[in-house]
């Protein structure tokens, strides 16, 4: 998909080119030229040639060709009926400013990553949970706004494994520039191994009085699968996994989930995570240990 | 009617004459200069006005190319970085571009098709006042630090209540609708102006080109704002009284406001190109000194451009969602405006192919125009490629292309204009050296900036981000075009330098020094407050180029209306196809009113931002206090028009006709008016069709039952009223004034039974988005009813004092506009609140 | 003022491209209205009753369009010797060609895209 709006491009930029550079030539060796004195049949001939060949022909043929040639390369990221295997399903909704990911088939949830499988559409339903955010991975194709109340759809396919920079398009606030997307396209075996080491899985709890504390302050917006609920901010059950925190803001390197929980507020102002200013140094070093071991 | 007198008429000292016509044009000092009329000054004011803003808009763009030359700069913070670019964006649109071109255009207009002022003088002054505190509020947030940062567009929610609390949109929303005031008004103003003041002989077909783009512009600025005023009013109900329009949860959908802020958002682009197009179509044909090739195929150009333009906006929703289809009809029309656009690129080039073009700063400025354009447009007819735009949309390519688009359509003209039309506001001619600096200094500044621009959006750099990491190919082009963006700064700064000394050591200028064709170079240099002496008739295209010697006859009193001792500001009403003189109007002077008023609603403006409601009440009460005392001296009060004596042969004063310029003014302000009622519409079909969580009460919540007794009730008062203004129109104004109260009561019964429909029905307009939508319909129709009483109830008291009659009958005319508008509003309110939900799945 | 039936009425001159403007309205609310009320199948693809319908629509006004043009190319032909009356008939029938150009160009997807996807 991105290939095609790739090739597209290079050719209507040469067009372009070729078009910008002959009318800015015509232009100024009209300029230039010597005078010439017309009789009035002439100059109606040089009237029609110029008004009616370069003003209404050039431009209506440009056109013409442009929306035969176009309008068909746009076909393929609608969300058409596919004969035989009905691609996979992912939810993605927008947060201010982060972004989960749901694969509604095996009940997987993530955040701020996305793991698709390569060689095989995808089809994308994407919503926001606040603003209106926009979806974009600019190597696998166009964007799709996410819009409070509306559930878009797009198709997307990527066609080799490999890894991807997805960001927020639509301006959201605060930190519109912090909200990036990690995507990863799998071999189809390598996906189906990701989804499966997240399917029901037991985690146990940081020891106490971590654990508490972790479900009583972190727990009421963040969930962890089994034990903890919240819905406001990302799931953090496979944290320790993700290559990024704070949605693209500091690489997940070791010791990266404890300087996110001091400093978020440094790191992202404005991010609706509260200040852990309060919490004892050695809880928060428990709690960012046992998040780096959540990663199957 | 009789045809007047444009022979030449004997001659008289034309020192006398001056002085004679400076005691009642002349122009006052000190603190009375506030009460200035006139539309060279006001043209002036706004153009000054706007280059200030124009420089604080772009200090604004330096910050933010600051913070983006290198990555991982945090010399800006998240919250402040918001508020520049969308301080940027709608300073530079709103506060720079639009005012721009029509305070060029309130200059221009009358002095090139032959006028002595505008049409509505006063209204050109209030206009003015209404874009001066306007700009001010919304520029003083910034002061502050809680200036607008939900971008120029405002998108809902993140510009709701919810997600941007704190008086910050309120800004925005409020302050550009004051400016929008002035806008709309300029835009009727122009309109009426052209169609209706031109010099005697200026058929259609012999206006000058730029009158052509002035007409369009004008009349796309009335269909094209009131949907974004509409949409701001929607917006900041739902912010301070919470109304539902684009709330989800309630039955709203924001991407009503999409289409509301995109319906105006498009045309905006074509109504800051347009006039631009007509500096380059009026200057081409004078540095080539010949008539531009292909006038009537531009003329359809343009009307082209004015009309599709309107069915282009969905292009910039490309990514909401919207069905593949619909988009496609959408990106077809885009790229079929490129094809009238083509035409004057090509008519411009086949005039200097068959001209004698001569080099002069603004034919530099015109090149720079041209090369800036043409790319900017072809990177244009890309985006309107669907799957083209997907990739592209909101990233820094079209940041680039946008500003190709703007920058080359409207600032390079622009720039050729003002130093092509120096003389006339100087008395000098510009310098050559240090404008050439300039320009040069800007065209390489412009595009080292704009044009790797494009190759950072391709990379994949999102629009409106204030930082960016290391390591993804943004950091050089970021660079680059910060370096760029300086060198264009310096340019503009060497421009303004150029102007500003120009003003004290530029040559004195010569008559008509470009050997221009148009009659603005017909006036002395800088003009005078009457522009002419006495107004020519005109027979060409080229009346300049037709008579060289106008300028001195003209000064010299040797053609029409050149008395001046009745002590009345008159101009030519003419016939708007033919240019035939149909009545002599009579301009308002001088007044404080407009400030007044201005000053008024700026009261409202402010109260309603800091939410203190009974201040904004009183202060609205003031306001319509004001205007209407305002009206009160018109038409045919003696202040107005101390005699109805004409010279023997001319045709009679407008306001004792039945078709002055009023008339026209009430009939263009009423379709500005209908725009926005029709956006109103097209949101509650909008909701209705698409909204996610729409909810239809199950009951009737209003009484239909009063709402048609209302609209009947209206009914009857409009015919009463339209039989004794048929009688009037027949020169018989038996018992009017009678007529008229009985019309002004039957209509405050209209507005009693709606005012009960509404206060005893079981509306829940903050609950839900039907309700606020039905709500706001209702409250639309009670104010206009109101109006409608309060106007034909002063026409009474006017009968009474004389000024209407069958001798002056204009201003009834005018008035009963009203009434049939308001009329058509209730009912077609009433087929599409109580008709259609039945037949559409409603209770 | 002239009769508002005359041909050389400058009224008329925007005539063209207000018939092209309720059409776009018409065209790109019904498909909404259409497809959120009674969407056509996406298998169907391009052969919906919907895109007939648009279609038979956008015919019918251009045909509309062709006549009026071709009734101001008369009256413009007519006008040879007054410029003014030429200029407006001249005006009006290029703006209803251009009017009738613009709904065929704006029309053509409706013959290869599926209606409400």
């Amino acid at each position: 998909m991105a290939r095609e709006v790739a090739i597209i491009w290079w050719v209507m930029c040469g067009f372009s080119a070729l078009v910008l550079v002959v009318i800015s030539a015509l232009w100024i060796h009209a300029m230039r030229r010597p005078h010439r004195t017309y009789s009035p049949a002439q100059a109606k001939r040089w009237h029609g040639f110029w008004i009616i060949g370069g003003g209404i022909v050039l431009p209506t043929a440009s056109v013409v060709l442009l929306l035969i040639f176009g309008i068909p390369a746009g076909q393929h990221m609608l969300v058409l009926p596919v004969e035989g295997q009905q691609p996979l399903r992912i939810e993605i909704t927008g947060h201010q400013w982060w972004w989960e990911v749901r694969y509604p088939d095996s009940g997987v949830v993530t955040a701020n990553q996305l793991h698709l499988p390569a060689g095989q559409p995808v089809d994308l339903t994407v919503t926001s949970a606040d603003v209106i955010h926009s979806f974009w991975v600019p190597r696998l194709g166009g964007k799709i706004d996410m819009v409070p109340g509306h559930h878009n759809q797009i198709r997307l396919q990527a066609d080799e494994p490999g890894k991807h920079r997805g960001q927020c398009a639509e301006f959201c606030g605060t930190q519109h520039s912090r909200m990036v997307l990690y995507v990863e396209a799998h071999a189809p075996n390598d996906f189906a191994r990701w989804i499966e080491a997240r399917q029901e899985r037991q985690i146990a709890p940081p020891p106490e009085p971590a654990g508490s504390l972790f479900v009583e302050r972190c727990g009421i917006c963040h969930s962890v699968a089994g034990i903890s609920q919240g819905q406001r901010a990302p799931d953090l059950s496979d944290l320790g996994s993700r290559p990024t925190l704070g949605s693209g803001v500091l690489v997940n390197d070791s010791g990266a989930i404890l300087r996110w929980l001091q400093e978020h507020q440094r790191l992202k102002p404005g991010t609706g995570m509260p200040s852990t200013d309060d919490v004892a140094p050695a809880e928060l070093e428990t709690i960012a240990r046992w998040l780096e071991g959540l990663a199957p | 009617m009789s045809a007047p007198d444009t022979t030449r008429q004997p001659a008289t000292d034309p020192e006398q004459l001056r002085d004679d016509f400076n005691a009642v044009w002349g122009n006052p000092r000190g603190w009375r200069a506030l009460t200035i009329v006139n539309h060279t000054t006001i043209g002036l004011r706004f153009m000054v006005t706007g280059a200030v803003f124009f420089l604080i808009g772009g200090l604004l763009a330096m910050l933010i190319r600051t913070q983006l030359a290198l990555p991982e700069q945090d010399i800006i913070a998240p919250d402040l970085y918001n508020q520049l670019f969308t301080m940027h964006g709608t300073v530079m649109m709103f506060l720079f571009a639009v005012p721009m071109m029509e305070g060029l255009a309130v200059y221009l207009i009358p002095k090139m098709i032959g006028a002595r002022d505008l049409v509505f003088p006063r209204l050109s002054a209030l206009g003015y006042y209404c874009y001066l505190f306007g700009g001010i509020i919304l520029c003083s947030s910034m002061l502050w630090d809680i200036a607008p940062k939900a971008g120029w567009f405002m998108y809902t929610p993140l510009s709701s209540a919810a997600h941007t609390p704190g008086m910050n949109s309120d800004f925005w929303l409020l302050g550009i609708t004051f400016v929008e005031i002035s806008a709309v008004s300029a835009g009727v103003e122009l309109v009426v102006s052209i169609l209706r003041t031109r010099a005697p002989g200026m058929a259609l077909n012999k206006m000058p080109i730029y009158a052509w783009y002035i007409l369009v512009m004008a009349m796309m600025i009335v269909v094209g704002f009131p949907p974004l005023i509409l949409g701001s009013i929607l917006l900041e109900l739902e912010r301070a009284a919470g109304l539902p329009f684009f709330d989800v949860a309630r039955g709203g959908d924001p991407v009503l406001w999409q289409h509301l802020f995109w319906l105006f958002g498009h045309p905006e682009v074509y109504i800051i190109f347009l006039p631009a197009a007509g500096i380059v179509s009026t200057l081409l044909p004078v540095f080539c000194q010949r008539p531009l090739v292909g006038y009537r195929w531009v003329v359809l150009g343009i009307l082209t451009t004015g009309f599709i333009s309107f069915g282009l906006w969905v292009h910039h929703m490309f990514t909401v969602g919207i069905p593949h289809l619909a988009q496609a009809f959408f990106s077809a029309a885009s790229m079929l405006v490129a094809i009238p656009t083509g035409v004057q690129v090509f008519a411009w080039l086949a005039t200097l192919w068959l001209g004698r073009p001569v080099y002069h700063v603004p034919m530099l400025w015109l090149v720079g125009f041209l090369i800036i354009f043409v790319c900017g447009g072809l990177t244009g007819v890309m985006l309107a490629l669907v799957p083209f735009d997907w990739q592209v949309h909101d990233t820094h390519f079209v940041v680039a292309h946008m500003h190709y688009v703007l920058v080359g359509g409207m600032f390079f003209p622009l720039l050729a204009g003002l130093y092509h039309w120096l003389p006339h506001f100087s008395g000098r001619m510009p310098s050559e050296r240090l404008g050439k600096w300039g320009f040069w200094l800007v065209f390489i500044g412009f595009n080292l900036t704009f044009l790797i621009m494009h190759w950072t959006g391709l990379m994949g750099m999102p629009r409106r981000i204030y930082t960016y990491e290391t390591g993804l190919g943004w950091d050089m082009p970021n660079l680059v075009s910060s370096v760029g963006s300086f060198i264009m700064a310096a340019g503009i700064a060497t421009v303004l330098l150029d102007i500003v000394l120009h003003f004290r050591f530029g040559q004195p200028a010569p008559e008509n020094p470009w050997n221009a064709d148009t009659l603005e170079w017909a006036t002395c240099l800088p003009p005078s407050a009457y522009n002419f002496v006495s107004l020519p008739a005109v027979k060409g295209r080229h009346p300049l180029w037709d008579d060289p010697d106008l300028p001195r006859s003209i000064a010299a009193g040797e053609h029409s209306l050149a008395v001046i001792d009745h002590g009345r500001r008159e101009t030519w009403g003419t016939d708007p196809l033919t240019g035939k003189p149909r009545e002599i109007i009579h301009l308002p002077g001088n007044s404080w009113w407009p400030l007044i008023a201005s000053l008024f609603i700026g009261v409202v403006c402010i109260s309603l931002l800091v939410k203190v409601y009974p201040l904004a009440a009183v202060a609205s009460i003031a306001a319509i206090i004001v205007l209407l005392r305002w009206s009160w001296e018109n038409g045919a009060h003696p202040l107005a028009a101390p005699d109805a004596k004409v010279q023997p042969g001319d045709p009679p004063l407008h306001s004792r006709t039945q078709d002055g310029p009023g008339l026209w003014g009430m009939a263009v302000t009423l379709l500005a008016n209908g725009a926005l009622y029709l956006a109103l519409l097209f949101g509650w079909f909008y909701l209705w069709t698409v909204s996610p969580n729409w909810q239809v009460p199950e009951t009737q919540v209003f009484s239909p039952w009063l709402l048609l007794a209302s609209a009947l009730l209206l009914s009857l008062a409009y015919a009463w009223q339209r039989r004794a203004l048929l009688r009037l129109r027949r020169g018989d104004d038996q018992g009017l004034a009678g007529h008229l109260w009985l019309t002004a009561a039957l209509g405050l019964g209209h507005v009693a039974l709606l005012l009960a429909c509404l206060l005893g029905s079981e509306l829940a307009p903050r609950s839900s988005a039907h309700d606020a939508v039905v709500t706001v319909m209702l409250v639309y129709s009670l104010l206009h009813g109101a109006l409608a009483c309060v106007l034909s109830a002063l026409q009474a008291l006017r009968v009474g004092y004389g000024y209407v009659s069958a001798r002056s009958p204009y201003e009834p005319l005018v008035v009963e506009q009203w009434w049939g508008y308001s009329l058509c509003v209730l009912w077609v309110s009433f087929v599409a609140l109580v008709l259609f939900p039945p037949t559409f799945g409603g209770g | 003022m002239r009769h508002l039936r005359s041909p050389y009425n400058p009224i008329h001159i925007p005539l063209g491209f207000i018939i092209w403007s309720l059409w776009f309205v018409a065209l790109y609310g019904g498909l909404s209205v259409a497809c959120e009320v009674a969407a056509p199948p996406a298998e169907a693809a391009q052969w919906t009753w919907l895109n007939a319908l648009l279609l038979a629509g956008t015919l019918a006004i251009v045909v509309l369009l062709a006549a009026l043009t071709h009734g101001f190319w008369r009256a413009s032909q007519r006008a040879r010797q007054r410029p003014k009356e030429r200029f407006v008939a001249w005006t009006a029938a290029g703006v209803n060609a251009i009017a009738a150009l613009a709904c065929v160009f704006i029309a053509l997807p409706i013959l290869s895209m599926p209606p409400c996807l």
